[in-house]
């Protein structure tokens, strides 16, 4: 029989039993402390309100392994950070999957059944694949610890642009020593581990069936010659050993016991948190119950299980602050403080055996872990935070509903107020009347269809600022006339149409969303028609996403909407359309937030850039990170304040980073209007290229009087 | 304890609207309703007092007005108030203000409130006048224009602020129960969310009819009024004009203009 089939190690090798049961003690404490833990934090969630996020668990499940076994959303814009943290991931489950294996054999199947298989190839096998494990944990930790030491990152940096020094929480400085406790904690039973697998190995150097197969852990191995080396004897590793053990024991130990109380219960919060992701989070927003009297959120306790476990899922990885658009201006907003102010405020109130009296449960007002009502309003629901997020927390959802009981309690700037008031009697946020609705199509040389009178193939969902603000008006009649010359059969809802409530929502006013939503809706019911078709994302994203929960299940499927940039692709595609000309500008593209992140329609506008002869210089934020231009979650019906830098020309600042850019292209009315304004005022950008509506240039193109050749060679450059 | 609040629903004028064919007001068709703006801030007086009191303070509000009207009074009722009242009989179109004070008189005769708040003016018809007709059938105190009050309810004595012309201010002091007419600005008034107005919706609305106040049929209605509206009609238009062509020759029309004025 060959001899390494016996090979393993013994555990507790000359510990006496008064040792062993002491260890044991400490185990069962630390278990004990760590279930205890775990129900406080369960029972902090049970605290919350119903959600409706059961179901489904296997695919659920699946999800969350596949985004974890991926380390996908941790190696967005940080691929480093994510590398390194897949180091420590995959390395602490073999660690711990090696050490359950020990607790399985020793603990259970040899005292019940008498089964041992820790032993031979496979213990051998065993001691490899851990002792690499080792290695892959301390390098990731290292590279965690340089980059929170040196890389001076931003978004590491925890001072709050929502309070001011001197303020109690104003640089979170407890999470920083958390973060390095952490950190060391685990370095050391790393490194502790290995030079007491060193020293076990110099201890035992007389015992051959324990030297000759120490290369299978060949750290150990490595660093047991080196201490060789340095002169360590037998009898001296023995007692380095006995000592070390203990230490490292007890480190392990401790740091189990504390799992729930520190940013070690990220482990299970974080996944958690991924399990229960919304797809449709901020896109679609939660309905106010008819049985419920009080619309959002006034208390901690009004949050649901599913948001509290999100606040848990957190670990600052800075990626949301560094994306958030009113962060990035110096507004009091950052997504990462909401939600660590709200998991700092359910830790206080909801952690101990009985709740707090109702008073003391609000998150609202100027106190540690309340959130300020400016915070809240400066928050533009652009999903940037929510896209981010690795642990899919979802910021948005909580803020709006935050800011439904700020809007029941009047709680906002008065021009909103009134803008509101408007919107309800005027069903539209320009305050004109109705009847002004279609006056934009007395400009065309057709007449345009009403598709309440009759059939038509696709209903025109116009939206407000491309019916009624002057500068979208061409916008929107050149749109008529594209569609006019593909032949399309089209119409509209005319004065039927009141604005569609995207924005509405995002304020936080339920009520008067549930009011708009319900009259488009019932309109909509009442015309004949296949498809919708919009050139506003906003309208686009409520009428896909949530106006189907408003509407009778079985009509459902009269909301298939399409943005126009798919719709022209596809016209011109099939020939229905044709570029008589083509045009050599230098572009960029901004990705409009309700079209790009909230409904992915990345493709089709930069397809159709492509189609008409343009270059596309890519501004450094595209695509999924696109820089909101600053309109969205109502904010463009609030000023922005005198003095300080408007998202949008913060956006203008870097498309004049770019290289000879002619034209910057946009894809939303609000953008239209935002980008026109910005680079008139941001210094230095005005006359650097102009801002255009998408339509636009595939007009000139498609309405090019003469298609010449010349034409299509020497397209004139746009100063 | 009690404050009535007299509000009223008023008409703005929508978008190229036209004259009623009897030529006595604009075709119902282009009027876009809503309450009056002084409203607003007669009604965020009474829930201020009624918040910062610790005792037992009803506030209710009264209309005058067909069903439309209600519209309205659940948004007052929205805002806090306890019960609304809503009083209309089809005799009752075509009265002026004072018909309207005659009828407010007879509401508070019933509720006997100890504070009568109306708003200053209407801002479609603009009177000013209903709220202090209103003080004159009951032979209460009055005061017009408040923009300041301090009053604890059930007090005897309220003590004000009246915006005067040329910003002068007068500070009074007058016996209640009082008829005092509001200014705007004189608080900020609540927004009424939507859910507020349909939840709303449970609260009643009274309605009162000539006979629950014991008012005669002739005594209300364009034939008791003592004015009556002869004609509405859009004037001719007055000396503005656009003046247009590009920044530069409008500047230069423009320092003509001023030239001409001054007559050099």
């Amino acid at each position: 029989m060959d001899a390494t089939a016996q090979t393993t190690r013994i555990l507790f090798e000359q510990f006496s039993p008064w040792a062993i049961n002491l260890f044991y003690a400490f185990g069962y404490a630390a278990i004990a402390c760590f279930l205890y833990g775990s129900y406080v934090q369960v029972r902090k969630y049970r605290r919350g309100q119903p959600d409706a996020s059961w179901g489904q668990l296997a695919a659920r499940f699946g999800d969350m392994a596949r985004t974890m076994l991926t380390h996908r959303t941790l190696k967005r814009r940080d691929h480093a950070a994510g590398a390194a943290h897949a180091m420590i991931f995959f390395s602490f489950i073999a660690l711990f999957v090696g050490t359950a294996t020990i607790t399985l054999e020793v603990d259970i199947l040899k005292p019940l059944f008498g089964i041992t298989f820790w032993k031979g190839g496979f213990y051998l096998l065993f001691s490899l694949v851990l002792d690499l494990a080792g290695l892959g944990l301390i390098g990731g930790l290292l590279y965690m610890m340089y980059r929170r030491k040196w890389m001076a990152l931003p978004k590491l940096d925890y001072t709050r642009p929502d309070r001011q020094p001197g303020d109690p929480d104003y640089d979170r400085s407890a999470y920083r020593r958390e973060d390095w406790a952490f950190l060391w904690t685990l370095i050391l039973i790393g490194i502790t581990g290995y030079v007491l697998e060193a020293s076990r190995l110099v201890w035992l150097s007389g015992d051959a069936g324990v030297w000759d197969s120490r290369f299978w852990s060949p750290v150990g191995a490595l660093l047991a010659h080196s201490l060789m080396g340095l002169g360590l004897d037998a009898s001296g590793a023995g007692t380095l050993r006995g000592g070390l053990w203990w230490f490292h024991g007890l480190l392990a130990l401790s740091f189990i016991a504390l799992i729930p109380f520190t940013k070690v219960k990220h482990i299970f919060t974080a996944s958690a948190s991924l399990m229960f992701r919304d797809p449709l989070a901020g896109r679609r927003l939660p309905k106010v119950p008819e049985t419920q009297e009080a619309a959002g959120y006034q208390a901690i306790t009004d949050l649901t299980w599913k948001n509290l476990l999100h606040l848990d899922a957190c670990t600052k990885c800075g990626r949301c602050h560094e994306a958030c658009p009113a962060r990035t201006v110096g507004a009091p907003l950052s997504p990462r403080d909401v939600i660590l102010s709200l998991r700092e405020f359910a830790n206080h109130a909801l952690a101990a055996s009985s709740l707090p009296d109702k008073a003391e449960l609000s998150i609202h007002g100027k106190g540690p872990g309340q959130v300020f009502m400016e915070t809240l309003w400066s928050c533009r629901t652009c999903l940037a935070c929510v896209e981010i997020c690795p642990v899919a927390v979802e910021h948005v959802p909580i803020i709006v509903q935050m800011r439904r009981k700020l809007v029941e309690e009047g709680q906002m700037e008065p021009i909103l107020q009134k803008t509101l008031q408007t919107i309800h009697k005027t069903g539209n946020s320009f305050g004109e009347s109705k009847r002004k609705r279609g006056a934009w199509t007395k400009g065309l040389p057709f007449p345009v269809k009403d598709a309440r009178k009759e059939p038509v193939e696709t209903l025109w969902f116009v939206g407000d600022y491309a019916a009624f603000d002057p500068r979208n008006q061409k916008v929107t009649q050149a749109f008529a006339r594209l569609l006019h010359a593909a032949g399309e059969d089209f119409g509209l809802l005319l004065d039927g149409e009141l604005n569609a409530g995207n924005d509405v929502r995002r304020v936080g006013e339920e009520g008067l969303y549930e009011h708009l939503a319900s009259s488009n809706i019932a309109t909509l019911e009442g015309c004949e028609f296949k498809r919708i078709v919009t050139t506003d994302p906003h309208s686009f994203n409520t009428i896909r996403n949530e106006y189907p929960e408003f509407a009778d299940p079985a009509l459902r499927g009269l909301f298939q909407i399409e943005h126009y940039s798919t719709v022209l692709l596809k016209l011109i595609q099939n020939g229905r359309l044709t570029l008589k000309k083509h045009l050599s500008h230098r572009v960029t593209f901004h990705d409009p937030c309700h079209l790009g992140r909230f409904n992915k329609g990345y493709d089709a506008p930069r397809e159709l850039l492509a189609l008409i002869g343009c270059t596309l210089v890519e501004m450094p934020r595209n695509r999924d990170n696109s820089f909101c231009c600053g309109a969205g979650g109502g904010r463009i019906w609030i000023p922005d304040p005198v003095g300080m830098e408007k998202p949008a020309q913060n956006r203008m600042k870097e498309a004049a980073g770019l290289p000879d850019i002619d034209v910057f292209v946009v894809a939303c009315p609000k953008d239209l209007t935002m980008f026109e304004d910005a680079l008139k005022t941001t210094p230095g950008c005005e006359g650097r290229f102009v801002v255009r509506e998408l339509i636009e240039l595939i007009a000139e193109c498609v309405e090019a009087a003469d298609p010449a050749p010349a034409a299509l060679a020497a397209a004139p450059a746009m100063a | 304890m009690k404050i009535l609040v007299a509000v009223k629903q008023v008409a703005a004028l929508d978008e190229d609207f036209e004259i009623r064919a009897d030529g006595l007001d604009v075709d119902e068709d282009f009027l876009l309703f809503d309450l009056n703006e002084w409203d607003d801030y007669s009604l965020e007086e009474a829930m201020k007092i009624k918040e910062a009191s610790s005792g037992d303070v009803e506030v209710v509000v009264v209309s005058i007005g067909p069903e439309r009207v209600d519209e309205s009074l659940r948004k007052c009722l929205a805002k806090g108030a306890d019960r609304a009242l809503r009083v209309w009989d089809d005799a009752i179109e075509g009265s002026d203000s004072s018909v309207m004070a005659r009828l407010l008189a007879a509401v508070v005769r019933k509720e006997a409130p100890d504070m009568v708040f109306a708003g200053v003016q209407s801002s479609d018809h603009a009177f000013a006048a209903t709220g202090i007709g209103l003080a004159g059938e009951l032979g209460w105190p009055h005061a017009a224009v408040v923009n300041a009050l301090d009053y604890a309810p059930g007090a005897r004595q309220a003590s004000l602020k009246r915006e005067l012309e040329g910003g002068v201010s007068q500070s009074v002091t007058l016996q209640c129960p009082a008829v005092l007419t509001i200014q705007l600005g004189i608080n900020t008034p609540r927004y009424a969310s939507l859910r507020g107005i349909k939840q709303a919706n449970a609260k009643p609305i009274d309605v009162l009819g000539l006979g629950d106040l014991g008012v005669a049929a002739s005594t209300v209605g364009v034939d008791a009024s003592l004015s009556r509206v002869r004609r509405m009609y859009i004037p001719p238009k007055g000396r503005a004009q656009m003046i247009e062509g590009s920044p530069d020759q409008q500047a230069a029309r423009l320092v003509e203009i001023i030239r001409e004025f001054k007559g050099a």
